[in-house]
């Protein structure tokens, strides 16, 4: 980032557009959310202020706290299917000598399909009329007592819309972990080995901290798509039966879009916003670790102390 | 032995999750093309009486051209800015030397976190009262937004491997700095383009989020709108022409990302690894 012109005006001309069409259709929005967030209003005639009447009413809203512990279920579901699923795959792959590449082609093809037909697909796994792949296999495998409507039993719904979005991105991941288990320094294994760590003790206590910037950034990816999860459940239940699926987003999109409740909609929007960044924060924290966090103190300390030296030696 | 053991379970493990990966997939072409009585007594099984009916059906309904038309024209104008508008500030944070571009491309990085939820109701009234919900400049705008914070991050991260001295040698030969971009600069992001340009073609392709809130007139639709449209005579949907239309709609991404994958896992890894 250090760059060479300094011609002011050029600057200007090739940095501008982009950050005023980003201003306008990302932080503009936000702010409106805010602004809105304090308001009554049904989508057509006056605004009123209400001070924080919409939030006081959000914590005491029991549907909305359904829905915020429905998303963290979700989320972990998500997380875990991406993150462990994706991670084990990228580690079997680094063995494989043979048709990597292809594996990895055909293994991101879920993540180009469009949401609507990742969740017609696995509505008629889940169907009971004419009878899903799922039930059907248990049925075949004598275990009919565990066959049901998943998507309407209120115990199995909240799991089912979960995996969809799980399964789909798991490429994403295993090519992302994949891309940064292979770049690693072979001799720092080799290392290992000599001095008589086996297969799984390399790879917990050298491979994985060594891609440990990559993780983390998957992570934050994850768990903020996680925490705005919407397509697949909104298409595959709509929050229902009730409220049992319900994640935050889908109930903000209902009440702002179904019941006209602009103002409530957005302190719910307002609020995903701070768990989001609530939730990269806790990240950063506590991937940075101890030594690090000296280190970058020391470093800082040594810059200004070099940089004070050059001044007095400059006067 | 041993070796070899562990070998063969490990490609049973890689053809297990391959074929996890795999099955919705090959499944939705098979049910597109099984008559609607096969598809409803007997919807896992191989097609025994393969048909392209359903195929025919929604080529002679027709609206599938409309919407991938609808889908077509927000694509590529969204691409299309995305390109312009990333590339330029790209430019301009990597290669000019200013203090400010530090914090400004903090403030760009930033935009990753926020979730694209938050923009449907205040665009939504926004677009309302200047009366163009329902047409393509409605998706186009937020698509671009909320690319511009990744792809920004990935032309930078190009730039800084172009030498400095290449720009200072265009300079002094007199080229002023647009014409640094322009001849010299721009023609070797070639990469970048495509990685950008593929990534985001399959994810704006596919939105579902933003046409569902802006989009409601049929004429206006696009793919994945449309596809929850295919409807029989009882209101009931009609399963067969859907998973035709679904089969022809995801083609598109589809051949892009086989002729392209190689650029396509390299956005994705490469805006992972960079941050």
């Amino acid at each position: 980032m250090n760059g060479v012109l300094k011609d002011k005006k050029a600057f200007l001309a090739f940095l501008l557009p982009a950050l005023l069409f980003y201003l306008f259709s990302v932080f503009y929005p936000i702010e409106e959310s805010i602004r809105l967030s304090f308001m009554k209003w049904g989508g057509l005639g006056e605004k009123k202020f209400i001070g924080f009447q919409n939030y006081i009413h959000l914590f005491s809203d029991k549907v909305f706290y359904t829905a915020f512990f429905n998303n963290l279920i979700y989320l972990v579901i998500v997380v875990g299917i991406q993150i462990l699923v994706g991670l084990l795959f990228a580690v079997l792959l680094t063995y494989l000598t043979k048709g990597v590449s292809l594996i990895k082609t055909l293994y991101y093809v879920p993540c180009i399909i469009t949401t609507v037909a990742v969740t017609q697909l696995f509505r008629s796994m889940y169907a009971t009329q004419p009878v899903g792949i799922i039930n059907q296999i248990l049925n075949a495998v004598g275990l009919e007592k565990f066959a049901t409507s998943w998507l309407t039993n209120v115990k199995t719904v909240l799991v089912c819309v979960s995996i969809p979005e799980g399964w789909r991105y798991t490429g994403m991941y295993m090519v992302i972990f994949y891309a940064a288990l292979i770049s690693l320094d072979p001799e720092v294994c080799e290392a290992a080995k000599m001095d008589g760590a086996n297969a799984w003790k390399t790879l917990i206590f050298i491979k994985l901290p060594m891609i440990k910037e990559v993780l983390l950034l998957s992570l934050t990816m994850v768990l903020t798509g996680a925490l705005r999860g919407f397509d697949i459940p909104f298409i595959l239940t709509n929050g229902g039966p009730g409220n049992v699926s319900e994640l935050m987003s889908t109930y903000m999109y209902k009440k702002a879009f179904g019941s006209n409740q602009f103002g409530y909609g957005s302190a719910i929007a307002v609020f995903i916003i701070v768990e989001s960044m609530l939730v990269v924060g806790v990240l950063r924290i506590l991937f940075t670790s101890k030594e690090e966090r000296n280190e970058r103190r020391i470093r800082k300390n040594a810059r200004k102390a070099l940089k004070g030296k050059q001044k007095r030696q400059g006067a | 032995m041993k070796k070899k053991k562990g070998k063969i379970i490990l490609a049973v493990v890689v053809g297990i999750f391959l074929f996890i990966q795999l099955y919705p997939v090959v499944w939705l072409f098979m049910a597109s093309i099984k008559p609607s009585v096969e598809l409803a007594t007997e919807p896992f099984a191989l097609p025994q009486n393969p048909t392209f009916v359903n195929y025919i059906d929604i080529f002679n309904e027709g609206s599938i051209f409309r919407y991938m038309w609808n889908s077509v024209k927000v694509t590529v104008t969204s691409i299309l800015l995305i390109l312009v508008l990333s590339s330029t500030a790209g430019f301009a944070l990597a290669k000019f030397n200013f203090r400010i571009s530090k914090p400004i491309y903090a403030f760009f990085t930033f935009g990753i976190m926020i979730p694209v939820q938050i923009t449907l109701i205040p665009l939504f009234c926004f677009y309302s009262d200047m009366g163009i919900l329902n047409s393509p400049i409605t998706l186009v705008l937020p698509q671009v937004g909320f690319a511009l914070p990744l792809s920004v991050m990935m032309f930078v991260s190009f730039y800084s491997f172009v030498p400095n001295e290449l720009i200072e040698a265009a300079v002094i030969d007199g080229c002023s700095p647009y014409g640094a971009f322009f001849k010299v600069v721009f023609p070797l992001a070639k990469n970048t383009v495509i990685t950008v340009a593929s990534m985001y073609y399959i994810l704006i392709w596919n939105d579902f989020i933003f046409a569902n809130t802006f989009i409601s007139d049929n004429k206006a639709k696009t793919v994945a709108l449309g596809l929850r449209d295919y409807v029989g005579a009882f209101g009931n949907v009609n399963w067969g022409m859907t998973f035709a239309a679904i089969a022809v709609t995801i083609l598109p991404p589809m051949l892009v990302y086989f002729a392209l994958n190689k650029y396509v896992t390299a956005g994705m890894t490469l805006g992972a690894t960079k941050g």
